[in-house]
């Protein structure tokens, strides 16, 4: 990097907008304001400035990703805490563990170098996740992804997303004695789809849709033998329109994607509450607090989008796609800059989490394609999404900074 | 650039693609669709503003209240004063039933949610209301009060507009219903088979019979062949199948004026296949059939087949028999049209949006299409001026008014004929164009439906001068 970016102007800019939306919080509810509402300003404000602060001092690489995400995060957390004070302080304990581990995840990046070689475990993983899953799976909206331990509900898919996205990092950028292997990117192949196969059967589209993204794309980028990107896309829309005739909850997406509102009272609900939200919003929302984001199912976590939208805007809406839009670029810039190859696909794969995600979730929320059950990455309340992601972007950042090609293969 | 950089960059394109269309289509949902989300009666948050804004009151052309809100012991009501009255055109606003008419139109306005500009909602950011916008229509209450009285008893629609500027003068639809009792009525309502809740005159969708023939007419000016001799024999056989005259002696030789003016059923059929399905089908649809009037309250779309239809069908649509169907708005635009000179004058009910502080918010931008040529509409202001002096509404006419207009008897399922008129007055300068449809009357249009044009027109012109 020729120039140092300077992150002190917009992380002040961030202070400011904290400050002004929790002004207009505490406006809001004057008459009934309690202790929590302090605890949850004074605890934002300092947790996200000295976050920012001490990661400065500590790396070296690209500290506007985390800037970028503490945006996402705060404009998320008044939302919640907007529409739920007990969840808003919540999703603050959570963010305060989301960052510790992002400090962890990145460390480990740092200082541990043989995450290229560990392939079988990655496997393991993640076959032990789907297992655990359907053995100990609840059904929650339709969907069993949430298993419940020690108390704590966790949802398998956002660990396995992260462990896939190494997977394939370690096969496409690592060890080569598995590409070695006769047929093996046909195997890989089948592997993924196996993945996929158990998210269908868990009816957790959106995470079968995540899945399928970051394979193609990975695979569009690395693949020696291009015909397999060609028949990749031919199974898809294959499995695609075979999902749709066998599998109701499919054909019920579809339906209530593209036309709604003959369903208003059942099935369409959902989608159209959404709606009502969004238009309700206009250009400047109806101000914090004026709003009845309330009315939409979920409003805090799948659904939050539209929630912001209703109060903040829909210009703070395009605000959010483009600060998603703005990770995903210094994502792929950090890839770019990358030499190590490992480590680049783990930037580009974590990266393409973060767009392909925040993607499905809101062209949900807006009807442009079929509503799945996502959450949005950072903005969502929900502990498993909060920590995973900020573990994820803990590793992107560990990958911005420099890593020699030595001691570590490179394909 | 190594292959490997470009590939990155590829997908890197498409995913910020992806973002670009995210907020493309949001923006085009909140700029062109949002507005109709909202106002789905569905959405809660309609009731929720309800509750906090008193509702703003409509008001006629000259002033008068029609419906107002007021504030009793802390609710809300909603005062109609002439209720059953306006039921179509205003319509009703129940939480538990939804809105109708120009409560379900103009919602956002009554309830001051203003429109989605950018301004208007800081605006409104900044000086919130508890008092909604008040509508100022064209409707003139005398005359709407009028129409209701003559078409008392009776099942269809009557429309008068003034065809220069598409103003809406009175619109009533039978049978009606009461708004104020509609909430513990409304299963009786609802389901009355004689469907109370439709607005007749917008949605109603009916068989035009002979005042289809105005078109026809436009047909046989276009072709150059007005002053044709026919010989009417009182039948005519189109492939195999009679289309006969009311009366069946025949008319004997006559040209288009002379057909028109005694309504010759043989000579537009004969002529409607003379033109051939795609001129009649041309007509049709410059003349607003086969499409969704724009307007202050729903409309439905009239029908002119567009498939192509045998010659039969053909020479059945020629005299508005077979499928052709139509609202009596868009008959009442056709002849508004014609009586303007060939341009066609957008219908409207709200003239102006007026905050509670007096201010306009909002007016009607007045929109107006050429549908005929001139010559077109001065032939058929000539004909249908014959009709009523010396043809088959000679019931309409008034003394000392040149009034205008054209008759229909229109067969249906039913077995009763609707009874049509529509016409406007004074030829020379219309004022008033006006429409009358009293359904399965089982009476020729000349006989029941004129007299009611008649006394509609000759109130609109001594009663409304601005």
């Amino acid at each position: 990097m020729k120039e140092r970016l300077n992150s002190k102007a917009p992380r002040k800019l961030l202070f400011l907008f904290e400050i002004l939306s929790l002004s207009l919080i505490f406006l809001f509810s004057w008459e009934g304001i309690q202790t929590e509402t302090y605890a949850i300003a004074v605890g934002l404000v300092l947790l996200i400035y000295f976050s920012n602060y001490m990661l400065g001092r500590i790396s070296k690489g690209d500290n506007y990703v985390f800037l970028i995400v503490c945006m996402l995060v705060s404009i998320g957390i008044i939302m919640i805490y907007r529409i739920s004070p007990d969840l808003g302080l919540k999703q603050l304990m959570w963010l305060a563990l989301g960052i510790a581990m992002f400090f962890a995840a990145y460390f480990a990046i740092r200082y541990i170098s043989f995450w290229d070689r560990l392939t079988p475990l990655y496997l393991v993983v993640s076959y032990g996740l789907f297992a655990l899953t359907l053995i100990m799976g609840t059904r929650t909206h339709g969907a069993i992804n949430w298993i419940s331990i020690g108390g704590v509900s966790v949802q398998p898919a956002e660990i396995t997303k992260i462990v896939l996205v190494f997977l394939l990092a370690a096969f496409y950028g690592g060890d080569e004695k598995y590409r070695r292997i006769k047929n093996a990117e046909i195997l890989l192949m089948l592997v993924i789809y196996s993945f996929i196969g158990l998210l269908f059967l868990q009816r957790d589209l959106g995470a079968a849709l995540i899945f399928f993204g970051i394979f193609s794309g990975l695979q569009y980028i690395y693949t020696q033998d291009r015909r397999l990107i060609w028949a990749n896309l031919g199974l898809a829309a294959i499995g695609g329109i075979a999902g749709y005739i066998l599998f109701d909850h499919v054909k019920v997406r579809v339906t209530t994607w593209l036309d709604p509102w003959p369903y208003i009272n059942d099935k369409g609900y959902q989608i159209t509450q959404s709606l009502f939200a969004i238009s309700e919003g206009g250009f400047f929302g109806t101000g914090l607090g004026r709003g009845n984001p309330a009315f939409i199912p979920l409003s805090y976590n799948d659904f939050i989008f539209s929630a912001i939208s209703e109060e903040m805007g829909i210009f703070t809406g395009i605000g959010i796609i483009m600060l998603f839009m703005l990770l995903v670029y210094r994502g792929f810039k950090i890839a770019l800059r990358q030499d190590n190859q490992f480590f680049r696909i783990l930037a580009l794969g974590i990266s393409m989490v973060f767009g392909i995600q925040s993607f499905i979730i809101i062209g949900g929320v807006l009807k442009v394609i079929p509503l799945t059950g996502l959450t949005l990455p950072f903005v969502s309340y929900g502990g498993s999404s909060v920590v995973t992601s900020f573990i994820a972007l803990g590793i992107l950042q560990g990958t911005s900074e420099k890593r020699g090609k030595a001691g570590i293969g490179n394909g | 650039m190594d292959s490997e950089r470009k590939r990155i960059i590829t997908i890197l394109v498409a995913l910020c693609m992806g973002f670009v269309l995210l907020i493309g289509y949001l923006s085009y949902f909140q700029m062109f669709k949002a507005q109709a989300v909202r106002d789905n009666a569905y959405n809660k948050r309609l009731w929720i503003n309800e509750d906090n804004i008193l509702r703003g009151s409509i008001v006629d052309r000259g002033g008068e209240v029609l419906v107002y809100s007021e504030s009793r012991d802390g609710e809300t009501q909603r005062i109609y004063r002439y209720d059953n009255l306006y039921s179509h055109v205003i319509g009703y606003s129940l939480k538990d039933y939804g809105k109708s008419g120009l409560e379900r139109r103009y919602n956002s306005y009554l309830v001051n949610a203003n429109e989605n500009t950018a301004i208007n909602e800081l605006i409104n950011l900044i000086n919130p209301s508890g008092v909604g916008n008040n509508l100022s229509l064209t409707l003139d209450h005398g005359l709407q009060k009028k129409t209701r009285e003559l078409m008392n008893g009776k099942k269809g629609s009557a429309i008068a507009i003034n065809p220069k500027t598409g103003e809406i003068l009175s619109m009533v639809s039978l049978p009606d219903f009461r708004i104020e009792t509609l909430s513990e009525n409304w299963t009786s309502v609802s389901e009355n088979p004689d469907s109370p809740l439709l607005n007749r005159g917008t949605q109603g969708l009916y068989t035009p019979g002979s005042i289809f023939k105005i078109l026809t007419a436009v047909g046989v000016i276009q072709e150059g062949v007005p002053e044709a001799i026919y010989q009417c024999t009182g039948s005519t056989v189109i492939d195999g199948y009679t289309i006969r005259d009311f009366d069946e002696s025949g008319h004997g030789p006559l040209n288009l004026e002379q057909a028109f003016a005694v309504s010759c059923n043989t000579y537009f059929a004969d002529q409607a296949v003379a033109l051939g399905h795609d001129n009649l089908l041309r007509i049709a649809e410059t003349l607003l059939f086969n499409q969704k009037i724009g307007f202050d309250t729903e409309t439905n779309a009239s029908v002119f087949p567009r498939e192509s239809i045998g010659l039969t069908d053909l020479g059945a649509s020629g005299i508005g028999q077979g499928r052709v169907l139509t609202t009596p708005l868009n008959m009442l635009m056709v002849v508004s049209a014609v009586a303007n000179d060939g341009y066609m004058s957008m219908p409207y009910l709200v003239e102006t949006v007026q905050s509670p502080g007096g201010m306009t918010i909002s007016s009607h931008r007045s929109e107006s299409r050429k549908v005929l040529e001139i010559g077109e509409s001065q032939a058929l202001k000539r004909m249908m001026r014959e009709v009523v002096e010396s043809g088959t509404g000679t019931n309409a006419g008034i003394n000392g008014v040149k009034v205008a207009g054209k008759t229909g008897t229109a067969e249906n399922a039913s077995g009763n004929n609707h009874a049509w008129f529509v016409g406007f007055a004074p030829l020379e300068d219309p004022k008033v164009a006006v429409i009358v449809l009293l359904e399965e009357e089982g009476a020729s249009g000349g006989r029941a439906a004129a007299p009611i044009a008649r006394e509609i027109i000759k109130f609109a012109l001594n009663n409304i001068t601005n």
